[in-house]
Parts: C-alpha cells; sequence; structure tokens
C-alpha cells in the first residue's frame, strides 16, 4: 500500500505566550517549530499500516511525507524519513499564502500524480485549528472519506474499517480504497492499527516511535524533493482572507473571597454565572 | 565547527523529546527514592538502536584484530607490536560517532547528572578498559554485554587512603598463586558498584617486591564471586541517579582467563591514563548541559518572578548573572565543539589538554549552578525548583575524574615539561 501523509509544522504549542502580533499579523519569528502531533499520529499509523510490526526495518509498503513551507520545513520532513518513511516532497510555499482550500486543490493535484492508496492526515494543525484540508481533498478527489479515525483495520489493504469515537459509542465505518482518512489521538494507542503484515498477537509501544540515531543519520540520503505550489495549482487565491489579528486579552486578577456567603454573592450579582 | 548541524539538532530533539516523556517522569523515584537508573537507561538504549550501533561496532573491532593478529603471525612478528594503535585518519564518522556520544549525555544531564555518570563508567570505562586491553576471548565474554548494556559495569581503582594518589597508595593486590591470583583488599566510590555484573578491578602484583616498584594489573571480576562483597548504594551529597559503592574483597581466587590482557607485561599505567583523559573529556557535555539547563530555568524565572513590583530580570545583579551564564555557556559549548572537531580529524586530546577542559567546565558548571541557585533565592533552595539537584550534582564534577588540584597539578607539569 502507498500512503501519502501530508504533515505541517507548527508554532510550538507549549509555547504559545511566545507568539506575537506586529501590525495586524502574526509575527512567526523566533518561534520554534514542532511537527504538528495530529501528523506525528498519521505518520506513525501510516508506517504501521506498511510493515510487520515485529521487524519494522523491513517495509512492505510505501509512505510519502508531504509538506508546504520554506526550505526550513524540511527539517520536520526529515524527522518523519527518520522514522521510518520512505519518500518526502517539499511545495514551495509560505503560510501566509495558503488556507486549506489551497492546500486540499495543491494535495489533490499531487494524488494525481503520486497515485497513492490512502491519503492519511492528522484530524486539524494545532495552529488554525481549521479541520478542513481532508474532507475537502477526500471531495475534490471524489474519494471516500473517514474522519477523526481511533482505530483502522486494513482489510488486506483494499479496505479499510475506520473506527471514530461519538458520543456513547463508536461509528464504524467500511471504506474501499483509495480513500482519505484523518486520524485523532487514540490512532498510535498500541492495538489500534490492524493489517494482515502484522501478526494479531503484536502490541506497539504507547504513542509515536523515535527514530533510531542511525536512522536519524540515514535520514539525510532519503529522497527529497520540491516542488513549486504553481506546478500543483494554476489558481492560487485563498477562499480566506485574514483581515487581522489580535491576541487574546490578558485575564485580569483575580480576587479572593473571605466566605462561602460573599463567593456565592459574588457569582450572582458581579459574574452574573448564577 | 560553530553551531550543530542539522543532523545533531535532529538527534537532540529526538533525545530530548525522550527524556521529557520517559526521563522526567522517572526522576523523582531516581534521584530521592533509591530507584536504580538502569531500567531508563535500559530504555533509551533501545530506543535509539544505541545497542544495535554498539554490535555492529564491535564485530568490526574484533573482526580488525583477528585479521592484525594473524597478519602478525604470518609475518612471525609478535602481535604486541602489532597492536600499536596505527595513526587514525580524518573522517567525519568519527566526528559523528563522538557528537552521537556527546549528545545524549548533554540532554540527560539536563535532568541528572547522576544518571550519565552510571551509563558513562558502564559503557564507557569498563567497557573501554576492557576493548583496549582484553584478550579477544575476554572482550566477547564481558565487553559486548557492557556495551549494549545487558550489563553493568564497574571501574575499580579508588581506595580509602588512596584517591589522588591513585598508585602510590593502592593497597590492593594480587599474589601468584598456581595457575591463577588471589586477589584482595578493598575499593570504595565506586560507581555502580552496589549493581554491577562486571568489575574491572585495578591492584598490584606482590611479589615479595616494595610496593613502589609493583606491576599494576587490572582483573576482570562477576558479581557473586566466592570472597567478593559489594556494598549497599552509599549516601551523598549529591548524584544519586548513580549507585555509588564500596568493594571489598577477601581471597578471591581467579583464573589467567581474568588478568585483563592475560599478561603481566602490560603498560596498565598507562592505560589507565587514557582512561582518566576518556573520562575527563566526559565532563564538558555533562557540563553543557547542566549549564544551558540553569540558564534556561534561571531566564524563565526572571522572566516572571516579581520583587519589588517588577520583573527579577530588570534588576542589574539579575542580568549580570544571566549574562555570566551566557559566557561559561559558550565556552563550554566551544570545548565540545572542539572534541567532536578533533575526533573528525582522527585526533584526540592530551592529558594535559583534557585536564585543562575538565577543570574549567567543572568550575564553570559548578558557578553557574551556585548563581542559579542564588537568583531563585528560597526557592533554589526547595527541591521543588530542581536546581537544587543540578547545584548538588554539579559539585561531584570538581572532584570525581581528579580533582580539581590534580587538573592543575597536571596541566603545569605539562607546561614546565613541555614549554
Amino acid at each position: 500500500m502507498k500512503i501519502l501523509v501530508p504533515l505541517k509544522r507548527v508554532s510550538d504549542p507549549d509555547n504559545a505566550n511566545k507568539v506575537k502580533v506586529t501590525g495586524g499579523k502574526l509575527d512567526a519569528s523566533g518561534l520554534e517549530w514542532k511537527p504538528n502531533p495530529f501528523d506525528e499520529y498519521a505518520v506513525e499509523a501510516a508506517l504501521r499500516l506498511t510493515e510487520n510490526g515485529t521487524n519494522t526495518k523491513a517495509r512492505v509498503g510505501e509512505v510519502v511525507v508531504v509538506t508546504f513551507g520554506p526550505k526550513e520545513a524540511e527539517t520536520t520532513l526529515r524527522a518523519a524519513l527518520a522514522t521510518g518513511a520512505d519518500k518526502a516532497i517539499r511545495i514551495d510555499a509560505l503560510d501566509d499564502a495558503l488556507d486549506g482550500d489551497v492546500v486540499a486543490r495543491a494535495l489533490k493535484a499531487l494524488v494525481d500524480k503520486e497515485k497513492p492508496d490512502l491519503v492519511l492526515l492528522g484530524k486539524q494543525a494545532v495552529d488554525g485549528d481549521s479541520n478542513q484540508v481532508g474532507q475537502l481533498l477526500a471531495e475534490y478527489l471524489g474519494w471516500p472519506q473517514a474522519t477523526f479515525a481511533a482505530s483502522i483495520k486494513s482489510n488486506a489493504d483494499k479496505a479499510l474499517i475506520v473506527s471514530r469515537e461519538v458520543d456513547g459509542g463508536a461509528l464504524n465505518l467500511k471504506l474501499t480504497l483509495p480513500a482519505v482518512v484523518s486520524v485523532d489521538l487514540r490512532i498510535v494507542a498500541p492495538k489500534s492499527v490492524t493489517s494482515i503484515h502484522t501478526p494479531a498477537t503484536h502490541t506497539y509501544p504507547d504513542g509515536v516511535r523515535f527514530a533510531a540515531l542511525m536512522a536519524i543519520m540515514a535520514a539525510k540520503k532519503k529522497p527529497m524533493t520540491e516542488v513549486k505550489l504553481a506546478d500543483l495549482v494554476t489558481d492560487a487565491a485563498t477562499k480566506i482572507k485574514y483581515t487581522g489579528f489580535e491576541l487574546p486579552p490578558s485575564r485580569k486578577a483575580g480576587i479572593k473571597v473571605k466566605t462561602v456567603a460573599e463567593l456565592v454573592e459574588k457569582l450572582k450579582n458581579e459574574a452574573k454565572a448564577l | 565547527m560553530i553551531e550543530w548541524s542539522e543532523t545533531h539538532a535532529s538527534i537532540r530533539d529526538s533525545i530530548r523529546k525522550f527524556c521529557e516523556t520517559e526521563v522526567k517522569p522517572k526522576i523523582h523515584a531516581i534521584e530521592h527514592e533509591g530507584v536504580p537508573p538502569y531500567e531508563v537507561l535500559r530504555k533509551l538504549i533501545a530506543t535509539f538502536g544505541i545497542a544495535d550501533m554498539a554490535r555492529m561496532r564491535f564485530a568490526g573491532q574484533i573482526e580488525k584484530e583477528k585479521a592484525r593478529l594473524a597478519r602478525a603471525a604470518a609475518e612471525g612478528s609478535t602481535p604486541d607490536a602489532e597492536r600499536e594503535r596505527a595513526p587514525r585518519k580524518p573522517s567525519p564518522e568519527a566526528g559523528m560517532e563522538m557528537a552521537m556520544r556527546m549528545i545524549p549525555v548533554i540532554e540527560l544531564s539536563r535532568y541528572s547528572p547522576g544518571i550519565v555518570t552510571a551509563l558513562g563508567v558502564s559503557m564507557g570505562l569498563t567497557a573501554n578498559a576492557i576493548m583496549a586491553r582484553g584478550t579477544i576471548a575476554q572482550k566477547e565474554r564481558w565487553a559486548l554485554s557492557l556495551m549494549t548494556l545487558e550489563t553493568i559495569g564497574a571501574w575499580a581503582i579508588t581506595e580509602p587512603g588512596s584517591g589522588s594518589d591513585a598508585f602510590g597508595a593502592m593497597k590492593s593486590v594480587a599474589k601468584r598463586d598456581g595457575d591463577g591470583y588471589v586477589l584482595s583488599g578493598s575499593k570504595t566510590f565506586i560507581t555502580n558498584g552496589p549493581y554491577a555484573d562486571t568489575i574491572v578491578f585495578i591492584c598490584k602484583l606482590d611479589e615479595g617486591n616494595e610496593p613502589k616498584l609493583r606491576k599494576v594489573l587490572s582483573f576482570v571480576l562477576d558479581k557473586g564471586m566466592p570472597g567478593l562483597t559489594q556494598s549497599k548504594p552509599l549516601q551523598k551529597l549529591g548524584l544519586h541517579g548513580s549507585p555509588t559503592g564500596e568493594l571489598f574483597l577477601d581471597d578471591v581466587r581467579v583464573g589467567k582467563d581474568r588478568l585483563l590482557g592475560e599478561t603481566e607485561e602490560q603498560p596498565a599505567r598507562a592505560a589507565t591514563k587514557e582512561t582518566f583523559t576518556a573520562e575527563r573529556t566526559a565532563v564538558a557535555a555533562m557540563a553543557l548541559g547542566l549549564v544551558e539547563e540553569c540558564q534556561r530555568l534561571s531566564i524563565d524565572y526572571a522572566k516572571t518572578r516579581e520583587q519589588f513590583g517588577k520583573k527579577i530580570g530588570e534588576f542589574q545583579l539579575i542580568q549580570l548573572k544571566l549574562a555570566k551564564m551566557e559566557v561559561a555557556r559558550m565556552n563550554i559549548q566551544n570545548l565540545v565543539f572542539r572534541q567532536i572537531e578533533m575526533a573528525g580529524e582522527g585526533r584526540s586530546m592530551s592529558l594535559a589538554e583534557a585536564s585543562a577542559c575538565k577543570l574549567y567546565c567543572a568550575q564553570a558548571a559548578m558557578e553557574v549552578c551556585n548563581e542559579t541557585v542564588q537568583l531563585f533565592g528560597g526557592n533554589g533552595y526547595m527541591a521543588e525548583y530542581r536546581v537544587e539537584q543540578l547545584f548538588r550534582d554539579a559539585r561531584v564534577l570538581q572532584i570525581y575524574g581528579g580533582t580539581d588540584e590534580i587538573q592543575i597539578s597536571q596541566i603545569a607539569r605539562s607546561l614546565l615539561e613541555t614549554g
């Protein structure tokens, strides 16, 4: 099975307080970049689908990772190559000039070229939290889609049973490949991804795998190609226009109350929460 | 080398993530509850494929050595002369290998210089001592499992009466006994001593001659040998992540197969000095981890802690501390880079250079840790804020692997002899 995994780098969510807004625009200078966690889960799920879990060095499929970004974004791709992805593509573009729609249209053009059996991606990026690319891409491709996957069962690499957690239970969808699937965090639980290549008894460690040191060095030698955005989409106009950015107002200092009665009184009359 | 390469940075980020997710949650148990660090270290080795790399390196070295012995046999020359190490050629791989050794040390030292010490003594010092001077059979028997951390190693030289004067005052002895030897003596401050499976025991051969003239020999001992007692961990000021103990040898009988190199004719003193050089260069990486972490914590604190109505980072006395930390960080980082660069050129530091490097790094790290505690004030004295642990741990850098005073005398002696 060949799987395409779109992967986005985001500013370190643990350092959200370092985000600056200058002149109504987001200022990315001085931010540290990390792979979007949901996309990392997608890479992990894609690797599990294309290997025998008891011998992860022997690949039984192909994982192609792709990102939109400047040259520096290749670091994110290379980290994915180090964990086991086979090939990387960087689409040269800046975040400011993109929205979910342009990304989905460009990915459609890339899918037409790369011909993967499955596009696997994070349910959303933790910077803009748009949650649009997977759904739009499936529509543009005319492929079946399943979103927020908590588990994926590959049926002889011809079809997938994708389970999503919903209120009060799980929603199971059966998709015939090719398809688009977006993943949620539970996809990296030890038994979340199953295929004919890995014995049913195998248990993965919880979470995303680490790259071995040798693999980090070997990642430099794996194929990395650059594609211009214009080669994929003739119309790069975004549908979303950003009119301005501002930081959330800083929280006001709290107050201390002496008695429960006073607390209730303030909640009722000042905060109007009761 | 003026900065970390992209590959270095990827390795660093990966190790850093491991430290965050795997090491950090166990630090309390290791530092304060006496839990040995080996489980988390073994997980590190497995996660990053370090054991596989060690196996490959080991197989390569053994193959080369066998070829060398065969060549010597064919030429009729003695293999001993052949064992003299040929000058190494410059290779970027050797530089990368050094960087791959340094980066985990730096990152782990942010959390626990103790577990770094436990790791380094086992996989580094003890395994290297056997790899440098053992026979092929001895390497296969003991060194490989140390290099993969399947077994834990200890390197025993220090004694209650001999620290800085390691050889001069050494009382541990070996006496010939038939084909083998009987060993006796006691060792102290032995890293991994309480848990070691394999111990390299350094002693003098008593032939009835004057102690000063006695040969220095190294033997390899296994846990549980009759007459060998390994103490419980000793209580220490810091470095709680590294179990330290005493060893007692009461007439331990060993065959010649446990004598390192299986010959009494070996330059044990010179080889031990090589071990000192390796030990000293590793201190630079530990110091860098400590200083980077102290600086990071200090900057955060200076930007958030308020006194007299403003952030303490606005006070010049606090700024001075931060600036001095940066100077130390730059210097130590340059010394780490120098070692990586030298390894890439096929060179390694002389004992005097390694001593100078260790002296500076140990003192600078201690000063930075001390200033960090000061910057944190009362909070710095509290275990909750971690800097007190880093401060306690840094202190040993000025003592182990040769005290500051020993480093100074070695630097000075080298200057006066060659200058």
